[in-house]
C-alpha cells in the first residue's frame, strides 16, 4: 500500500483513492477490508467508529461525486466504492469479520473443522423440532410460545460464543495457531444458531402478516 | 405575416440536469434553481403530466392533460399505468392487460408490444412519449430551454428489468440520465434538506400502482438507506379497483358479460370509481357515477368511507406487511424510528394515515406536497451529479438478493438484499469436463429458495475459456451492481488471464440493437410529425395571405399596374394548388412567392392607410 499520495504527498487513509486532494486509485490487487477502511486488521472494532470511516470515506468515492467526471474517473468510483462497501459490510459483521481474519490469518475455510460434538448436534435437533411444531401448531398456541424461550436462550448462547470467539481472536494470534482451529469450530457452531433464530425470526414475520 | 423559423434542433440552450418523476398516473419534473428544488409549472399550469397516452385514429399520439381529457370520452383509444408494464412479461401482468383497450403481444425477447392499428408500441416507448411531454412542459416552463440530463426515479423495490427498461425509456426519449435513484429515497432528500434531519425516517411511498418503504439513517447529510421493501404492484390504482369491483358486481344483473369485460367500460369504471375514492378521502360518503351512453345506462351508487375501507382494508395491510419486512432486516426497534413521512398521492387515504400512525406508533410527516416531493428530491440528485453540492450523499441499496441457479434449481446468494451499491461480489467458476469451453448460467433476483420462484435477469453464457482438463480453469465472474441499481457481469479466467466473454440475454428487456431500431424509426416520425405541423402552419399562413389579398386588389386594383396584378393572380393559384398537396419545399415556395408577388400591393395599401390617417380617417374607412 502507497503510504502517502503521489500526487499531493498526503498520508493516505485507504488505497481506494486520497482524501486530501480527492484523486482515486486503482490498486492492482483488492485491498483488505482492514486496508480499504484505513484499519490495523483486529477483532474488537467500534461500530461507531466503523460507520465514522464508511461516511467520511464515502464523501470522497462515491460516484455520486463523479457525475460530470471522465468515464475512467467515473468507473473507478463505482469499483472503489464498492469495494469500500463490501470491506464495510465485512467488518461491521461480527461472523464475517471473524471468518475473514481466520482465513486471513492462515486458518482453516469453512468446509473444515465442521464435525460437531454429539451433545451439540442433539440440542440442534430440538431446536429443529421445537421449529417444526411451531410451524404446524396454532398461531398464538403453545407451541409458539416455546419458540420465545427457545429464541431467548439461543440469544444467550450467542452471545458466549461470541465471547469465546474474542478471547481467541484478540489479541490477533499468529499464523497457523491452533486458536484459529477452535474459533472456526465456534464459527461453524454459530452457524447452526444464526439459521434457527434467522427460522424463528421468518416464522414471526410469517405470524404477523398471514391474515385470515 | 413574417415566420419565425422554428429552429428546435440547433439553437436551443439547456436546462440544468433537472429530477423526473415519471409516475404510475402522473410525471413532473424538477430543477435546482436559487438554492433549492423547484418543479418546472408553465404559466397557469400545475406542470403535472399525466402518465396517459392517447392514440387518435390518425396523427401523433396525444399525451398527459390532453390525453387524459380524451380518454374519458374515448377510452378505446388510450392506455394509463403503462409503468405495470415496464421490464415485464404478459405472464406477469395478465391482471393489468384488462385495463388496455389495445391487444397486447410479446416479442422475441419477452418485451410486451401493444398492437395500436397494427403498430406496435412497448412500455418503453410509450414511457418515452411521456418523458417527451414532461420535456415539452419543461421548455414551456424556462422559456425554450432543453431537457437534455435528467435524474429518473423509479420504485425502490424496482428489479433490474424494470430499471434497464426506465433507463431504455430515457434514451428512446433523448434524455441522458444521469441516475436512477429510488423514489423514496428522493423523497427524503427533499424532506431532510428543509430540516437538517438527524435521525432514523421511515419513507412510506404509495403512489399511483407501486408501494416501497424505506428504513435510511441521516446524519451529517448522509441519507444512509438501511434497508426497503415494497411491492411494484400495489399502489392507489387498487384502491380504485376495490371499488370498480363493487360496483362491477352489482351492475352484473343489469349488463351483458361482454360489456363487463370490455376495455373502455372497464375504463369509464375505473375513472369513476378514481372520483369517488378521492371524495372520500374528503367526505365520510360520495356517490360514484357511471354514464354509459352505448348502453343508455346511468348507475348511481353511494359509498360510505367505512364500507370503503372494508373493501380496501386488505391492501392497507399488505403495505403494514412490507413495514415489518423492512424494519426487521433494518435491525431498529420499532421505537427507534424518529420519524415518518408520506409520499405519494395514495397517502392521502385516510385509513392508510391512520394505519401508519398506529404502526410506527407517531404521526406521520406531510408537509410537502406527496405528489411532488419526489421529482423535488430528485432534482436536489441532479444537483450533486452535475458537481453542484458536496454537502449531501446518497447511500441506497439493492432491493433484492441477486443469486446463481445452482444444479437441481436452488439458488446461490451472491449479494445479499439490502446491501449498500455500489456493490460487488466475485465468484469462482470451472469446467466440469475436459476441454469444456464454456458455461452456462442463470442469474436471478429474489428472496425464494428455488430460482423457478425468483425473476430470472437473464440467462448468461460464459465462453471463450481455454481448452484444460476438467477442474482446472479457474473463471473468476464478478457481479457489480452499480449505484442505479443496475447489475453488470464481467469474467476472467485466472490461470491464463484469458478474459472470458459474456454474452447477456435480458429477459422482457429491449437489446441495444432494438433501442437503435427504436430511435432510427421515432426520427422517422419525429420527421413527419414535424412535416405534418409545417404543413398545416403553411396552409392557415397562406390561406390568410390569400383573403388579405383579395380584400386588398378590390380596394386597391386601379392603383397597380398590370403586369403587377397578373403577378399576383399566378401566385395566388400557384399557393391554391400547392396546397392541396403533401410537399413542405412546394408549399413553401409558393408561400415565398406569394408573398413577393403582393410586395407592391402591400406598399400601396399601406400608403393609402398612411393617407387615411392623415385626413383623420379611420381604417376601416379607407
Amino acid at each position: 500500500m502507497a503510504d502517502y499520495c503521489p500526487r499531493c504527498g498526503a498520508k493516505l487513509e485507504t488505497p481506494l483513492g486520497c482524501n486530501a486532494c480527492g484523486v482515486l486509485f486503482s490498486p492492482e490487487s483488492a485491498p483488505t477490508p482492514f486496508e480499504a477502511l484505513g484499519m490495523e486488521p483486529v477483532y474488537r472494532v467500534d461500530p461507531a467508529e466503523l460507520k465514522r470511516r464508511l461516511l467520511r470515506l464515502s464523501r470522497m468515492l462515491h460516484p455520486d461525486y463523479f457525475g460530470s467526471g471522465g468515464e475512467e474517473e467515473r468507473r473507478l468510483a463505482e469499483r472503489n466504492s464498492a469495494e469500500l462497501n463490501r470491506a464495510f459490510a465485512i467488518l461491521a459483521d461480527d461472523w464475517r469479520r471473524a471468518d475473514w481474519l481466520v482465513g486471513w490469518l492462515g486458518g482453516p475455510d469453512e468446509a473444515r473443522e465442521r464435525a460437531m460434538p454429539q451433545a451439540f448436534l442433539a440440542e440442534v435437533l430440538e431446536w429443529n423440532e421445537a421449529l417444526e411444531a411451531a410451524r404446524s401448531g396454532a398461531p398464538g398456541g403453545e407451541e409458539r410460545r416455546a419458540l420465545d424461550s427457545l429464541d431467548g436462550e439461543l440469544g444467550a448462547q450467542r452471545e458466549t460464543a461470541f465471547g469465546e470467539l474474542a478471547s481467541l481472536l484478540d489479541p490477533l494470534p499468529s499464523r497457523g495457531d491452533a486458536a484459529l482451529v477452535k474459533a472456526r469450530r465456534r464459527l461453524n457452531a454459530l452457524r447452526y444458531l444464526d439459521r434457527t433464530l434467522s427460522e424463528i425470526e421468518a416464522l414471526r414475520l410469517e405470524e404477523a402478516t398471514s391474515r385470515p | 405575416m413574417g415566420f419565425i423559423p422554428l429552429d428546435v434542433l440547433n439553437k436551443r440552450e439547456d436546462l440544468p440536469a433537472v429530477g423526473i418523476d415519471l409516475g404510475t398516473t402522473n410525471s413532473l419534473v424538477a430543477v435546482w434553481e436559487g438554492g433549492r428544488p423547484e418543479i418546472l409549472r408553465p404559466e397557469g399550469g400545475d406542470g403535472h403530466v399525466p402518465s396517459v397516452v392517447y392514440f387518435p385514429e390518425r396523427g401523433a399520439p396525444l399525451v398527459g392533460k390532453e390525453a387524459r381529457e380524451r380518454a374519458v370520452f374515448d377510452p378505446r383509444r388510450a392506455i394509463f399505468s403503462v409503468k405495470r408494464f415496464m421490464g415485464r412479461g404478459i405472464a406477469d401482468v395478465l391482471h393489468d392487460l384488462g385495463t388496455v383497450p389495445f391487444p397486447a403481444r410479446e416479442s422475441e425477447h419477452g418485451v410486451i408490444q401493444f398492437d395500436v392499428d397494427g403498430r406496435l408500441w412497448t412500455p418503453q416507448e410509450i414511457s418515452a412519449l411521456i418523458l417527451s411531454r414532461v420535456g415539452e412542459v419543461a421548455a414551456l416552463a424556462s422559456g425554450g430551454k432543453a431537457l437534455a440530463r435528467a435524474v429518473i426515479t423509479v420504485p425502490a423495490y424496482f428489479d433490474d428489468a424494470q430499471r434497464q427498461a426506465t433507463r431504455d425509456a430515457a434514451r428512446l426519449a433523448g434524455i441522458d440520465v444521469l441516475r436512477i435513484v429510488n423514489e423514496p429515497t428522493a423523497a427524503s432528500l427533499a424532506y431532510g434538506l428543509d430540516t437538517k434531519r438527524q435521525g432514523n425516517v421511515a419513507v412510506f411511498d404509495l403512489g399511483g400502482g407501486t408501494f416501497d418503504v424505506s428504513i435510511l439513517s441521516i446524519e451529517d447529510g448522509v441519507f444512509r438507506v438501511l434497508s426497503t421493501h415494497g411491492d411494484t404492484h400495489l399502489g392507489g390504482d387498487d384502491f380504485d379497483r376495490a371499488l370498480a369491483r363493487v360496483a362491477s358486481l352489482e351492475l352484473a344483473v343489469r349488463l351483458d358479460s361482454e360489456t363487463l369485460e370490455d376495455a373502455a367500460f372497464q375504463q369509464a369504471l375505473r375513472l369513476a370509481a378514481e372520483r369517488c375514492k378521492i371524495q372520500l378521502s374528503f367526505d365520510r360518503e360520495a356517490e360514484m357515477h357511471l354514464q354509459l351512453p352505448e348502453s343508455g345506462v346511468q348507475w348511481r351508487r353511494r359509498f360510505t368511507r367505512e364500507e370503503f375501507e372494508g373493501v380496501s382494508a386488505e391492501l392497507v395491510e399488505r403495505t403494514i406487511d412490507s413495514c415489518r419486512r423492512a424494519l426487521a432486516d433494518s435491525k431498529l426497534a420499532r421505537e427507534a424510528i424518529d420519524e415518518v413521512v408520506l409520499v405519494g398521492g395514495a397517502t392521502r387515504t385516510p385509513s392508510v394515515r391512520r394505519r401508519v400512525e398506529e404502526f410506527f406508533g407517531r404521526p406521520p410527516h406531510a408537509e410537502l406536497n406527496p405528489d411532488e416531493v419526489v421529482a423535488l428530491g430528485a432534482a436536489v440528485q441532479a444537483h450533486v451529479l452535475s458537481g453542484g453540492t458536496r454537502d449531501v450523499l446518497l447511500m441506497d441499496v439493492t432491493p433484492l438478493s441477486l443469486g446463481l441457479e445452482t444444479v437441481g434449481g436452488a439458488v446461490a446468494k451472491i449479494i445479499q438484499r439490502n446491501s449498500t451499491i455500489p456493490c460487488l461480489a466475485t465468484e469462482g467458476f470451472t469446467t466440469y469436463v475436459d476441454n469444456q469451453t464454456g458455461i452456462d448460467f442463470n442469474v436471478v433476483q429474489g428472496e425464494r429458495e428455488l430460482a423457478k420462484d425468483c425473476r430470472s435477469l437473464g440467462r448468461f453464457k460464459l465462453s471463450g475459456i481455454p481448452p484444460m482438463p476438467a477442474g482446472l480453469p479457474r473463471v473468476a465472474v464478478r457481479f457489480h451492481i452499480d449505484a442505479n441499481g443496475i447489475l453488470t457481469v464481467t469474467a476472467k479466467e485466472q490461470s491464463t488471464g484469458a478474459s472470458a466473454h459474456i454474452e447477456v440475454q435480458p429477459e422482457h428487456g429491449l437489446t441495444d440493437e432494438e433501442v437503435d431500431q427504436m430511435l432510427a424509426s421515432a426520427y422517422e416520425h419525429a420527421q413527419e410529425d414535424f412535416d405534418a405541423r409545417r404543413l398545416a402552419e403553411l396552409r392557415t399562413e397562406i390561406d390568410i395571405m390569400a383573403r388579405a389579398t383579395e380584400k386588398g386588389l378590390k380596394s386597391a386594383r386601379a392603383e397597380l399596374d398590370r403586369e403587377t396584378v397578373l403577378d399576383i393572380d399566378e401566385a395566388m393559384a400557384r399557393a391554391r394548388a400547392a396546397g392541396s398537396a403533401n410537399d413542405v419545399a412546394a408549399l413553401q415556395r409558393s408561400r415565398d412567392e406569394l408573398e413577393r408577388a403582393t410586395l407592391p400591393l402591400a406598399a400601396v395599401l399601406m400608403d393609402s392607410v398612411a393617407k387615411a390617417a392623415l385626413s383623420g380617417k379611420t381604417l376601416g374607412e379607407v
